[in-house]
């Protein structure tokens, strides 16, 4: 079976053309244009891929998002207004995994997903278990437990954690993860490794205001230690 | 009065002037110094015309008083003479000297139509014609001021008719002269003290009725400069009230435009995506299947292609200036290495091939800058460079050049081909749109619009300077330079 997209978008035209473009690249796509129609097609169809427009009438896109992070940790790509309002980094808080700005080039979508489809597959070998005191990771069954009690993340947020995880104590640039992570150049939007982390943190650290094992090293970046 | 004497040559001057040299027309008076005036002029009358009633009240009163002493004074002496003069002696001279010894200074008498005076300084002579007709003649008591060698004295002539004699006295009225004096310093000195208080009051009334002028005029200033939410403050002065809350109305008005037109930018270049999107869509949909098309139908995607990318980088460029218009940009600063950011910078632009040249000293150099706002500078500088500077543009860094200083700044250039930008152009070039205006010669169609706009807008965001000069090497060509504020760290 091919790899299914599901495009939740209220403007049809723009629907029908983007459409046709990722079907240019070999993907099956669905088509929602609410919220209420994503949430029942998303569990009809199960797609690889979500791309949420914020503007939806009805559920909005910040809430589609949250609804789907209750039950499935499938990549989701918010598209936004502006990349500078508090849009994105709301975006990425309700759960989103990257974002693209209005008006795109379906070249970039197309990129963005192949990025995020790239995430789902499974690490270099070698490494069949990664501890960090209670923290352990199993990269090839993408299974992360504390204290033996098994956490739910996402995939971005697995790849994160085991990106990290593969050089104990060595320090990442945001950069650096961009670049891995995500797949973007020089120019990627730092936000996006942020948000994330801060994410991560929420479910790997006991207490989040107070990392333990996700460190900022302040003006570098990030570091995973036990 | 005195603008009735003043008002027509005053006019005739000014028409004299208008017809003739209009630069000679006289500085007018500014209002805080004719405030100023008012007040100093009517404080100085107001003293001068409660001193001159004081002294002359005081004087009469003064001279009065002294005048009725005089001649009551000199009724006792008559009265004692004429006791003596009605024993019938031979000669008024025991009469005198008996006033003498009573100690009144200067007695005379006539008697017997003989003068006697009590002292040589005093005699007859000194007594005005006048004064001697009525007393001796018409038998009437009468008194004069007279001044005698310089002294003012008081006369008084009593005739007694009784023993055939007239009685004359001589008073100084000296003591009164001084006192006057010395109540005209005081009050002379009461009017420059009063006069100097009405310039302190002055200067002080004028700086607060001219205060709410400052204030509007400062305000005034501050919405000029782009502060559109300056307000005056409200008052409780129903004068004042007038002019704060019509301004307040103005500047409200001016806000509500103002933002009006950035907001329709804003909203066209909103309302332009979602066309642009599917238009982007579907032409790449198109071009998949370039192959399959004929000849002709390949040559119209071509345009269509090329007309869409520019279209959607002119609706970018749009939204990016209606978001610097709107003040709601926010930077995301980090410290980024000059070259490290330029050659990314460069790598990603229209011409990644693009040579880049870095001083030594220019390689140690950090700046605090937003990532991605800059990239797109650099970027419009290099399509700027292939689209009107004849292609083949090149990037150098270096340190700015201050000798000895530490280093504070960065400049970064991009140089090219071209024709160059000649002087008088080179402040319009950064307007927007100012290809028409400005780049008549400026080869190609293919738009600027707002490029360097938007250049000059980010990098002065960034606190930084952006200017055209021509090439350093003398060549023909044109060299952007953008100036930033950076830092040499240790590597």
């Amino acid at each position: 079976m091919g790899t299914r997209i599901l495009t939740v978008e209220d403007d049809e035209r723009i629907r029908t053309a983007v459409k046709l473009a990722l079907e240019d690249e070999g993907w099956t796509v669905d088509e929602a244009g609410s919220g209420e129609e994503a949430i029942d097609l998303f569990h009809r169809a199960s797609p690889d891929v979500v791309l949420i427009d914020i503007m939806l009438p009805g559920i909005d896109g910040f809430e589609l998002c949250r609804h789907l992070r209750k039950t499935s940790d499938v990549p989701i790509v918010m598209v936004t207004a502006r990349a500078d309002t508090h849009d994105v980094v709301a975006g990425l808080e309700a759960g989103a995994d990257d974002y693209l700005t209005k008006p795109f080039a379906p070249k970039e979508l197309s990129a963005r997903i192949r990025a995020l489809l790239r995430r789902i597959r499974p690490m270099s070998p070698g490494h069949t278990k990664l501890v960090f005191g209670d923290l352990e990771i199993i990269p090839d069954e993408g299974k992360v437990t504390r204290a033996g009690v098994e956490l739910h993340l996402t995939k971005t947020e697995f790849r994160l954690l085991v990106e990290l995880g593969q050089s104990p104590g060595r320090v990442f640039s945001r950069e650096s993860l961009l670049d891995k992570v995500w797949g973007y150049d020089y120019f990627g939007d730092g936000r996006l490794v942020d948000v994330h982390i801060r994410r991560l943190r929420t479910k790997v650290e006991s207490d989040a205001a107070n990392p333990r094992h996700v460190v900022t090293v302040r003006g570098l970046g990030y570091r995973l230690q036990s | 009065m005195t603008e009735a004497v003043e008002a027509p040559p005053a006019d005739s001057f000014r028409a004299r002037v208008g017809r003739n040299v209009a630069r000679f027309r006289p500085q007018r008076v500014g209002l805080r110094t004719r405030i100023l005036l008012i007040f100093t002029m009517g404080f100085l009358i107001l003293s001068v015309f409660l001193a001159t009633i004081t002294y002359g009240f005081t004087r009469s009163t003064l001279v009065n008083q002294r005048d009725r002493a005089i001649v009551e004074q000199a009724y006792r002496d008559a009265g004692v003479a004429l006791n003596d003069l009605r024993l019938s002696p031979p000669s008024a001279q025991p009469v005198i000297d008996n006033l003498s010894r009573l100690g009144i200074g200067y007695p005379l008498l006539n008697y017997r139509d003989v003068w006697t005076a009590g002292s040589a300084r005093f005699g007859p002579e000194a007594i005005p014609g006048v004064l001697k007709d009525r007393v001796l003649i018409d038998g009437v008591p009468s008194r004069m001021i007279i001044t005698v060698s310089g002294e003012r004295l008081l006369v008084v002539g009593i005739p007694l008719p009784e023993v055939g004699a007239a009685y004359f006295e001589f008073a100084s009225m000296s003591d009164v002269s001084s006192t006057l004096r010395s109540v005209g310093l005081s009050l002379m000195f009461a009017g420059f003290i009063t006069t100097l208080f009405g310039v302190v009051l002055g200067a002080v009334a004028s700086r607060r009725a001219v205060k709410p002028l400052g204030d509007a005029a400062q305000a005034a200033k501050a919405i000029a400069g782009g502060r559109l939410d300056t307000r005056l403050e409200t008052t409780d002065d129903p004068d004042l009230k007038l002019l704060a809350n019509s301004f307040n109305d103005m500047a409200s008005a001016l806000q509500q435009r103002v933002e009006r037109d950035a907001r329709f930018a804003s909203d066209v270049s909103h309302e332009l995506r979602s066309p642009l999107m599917t238009l982007a869509a579907s032409v790449e949909v198109m071009q998949a299947r370039r192959d399959e098309m004929p000849e002709r139908a390949q040559a119209a995607l071509d345009l269509l292609v090329g007309d869409v990318t520019r279209f959607q980088g002119l609706v970018e460029d749009l939204l990016e200036i209606s978001r610097f218009d709107a003040g709601a940009i926010r930077l995301h600063r980090e410290d980024l290495l000059v070259a490290e950011f330029v050659r990314q910078a460069i790598g990603v632009s229209s011409m990644p091939q693009t040579p880049l040249t870095v001083t030594e000293r220019a390689e140690r150099l950090v700046m605090h800058v937003d990532r991605r706002r800059l990239a797109r500078v650099i970027a419009n500088l290099i399509d700027n460079a292939r689209l009107h500077g004849g292609g083949e543009p090149e990037a150098i860094v270096c340190e700015a050049d201050n000798e000895g200083e530490p280093i504070g700044h960065v400049w970064i250039s991009v140089q090219d081909h071209g024709t160059g930008v000649p002087l008088d152009e080179r402040h319009l070039i950064f307007e927007r749109f100012a290809r028409g205006a400005v780049a008549g010669r400026r080869s190609s169609s293919d738009g600027a619009g707002l490029g360097l706009a938007l250049v000059d807008e980010h990098v002065r965001l960034h606190g930084g300077n952006v200017w055209v000069e021509d090439r350093l090497d003398g060549e023909p060509g044109a060299r952007f330079v953008i100036e930033l504020p950076a830092e040499e760290v240790g590597i």
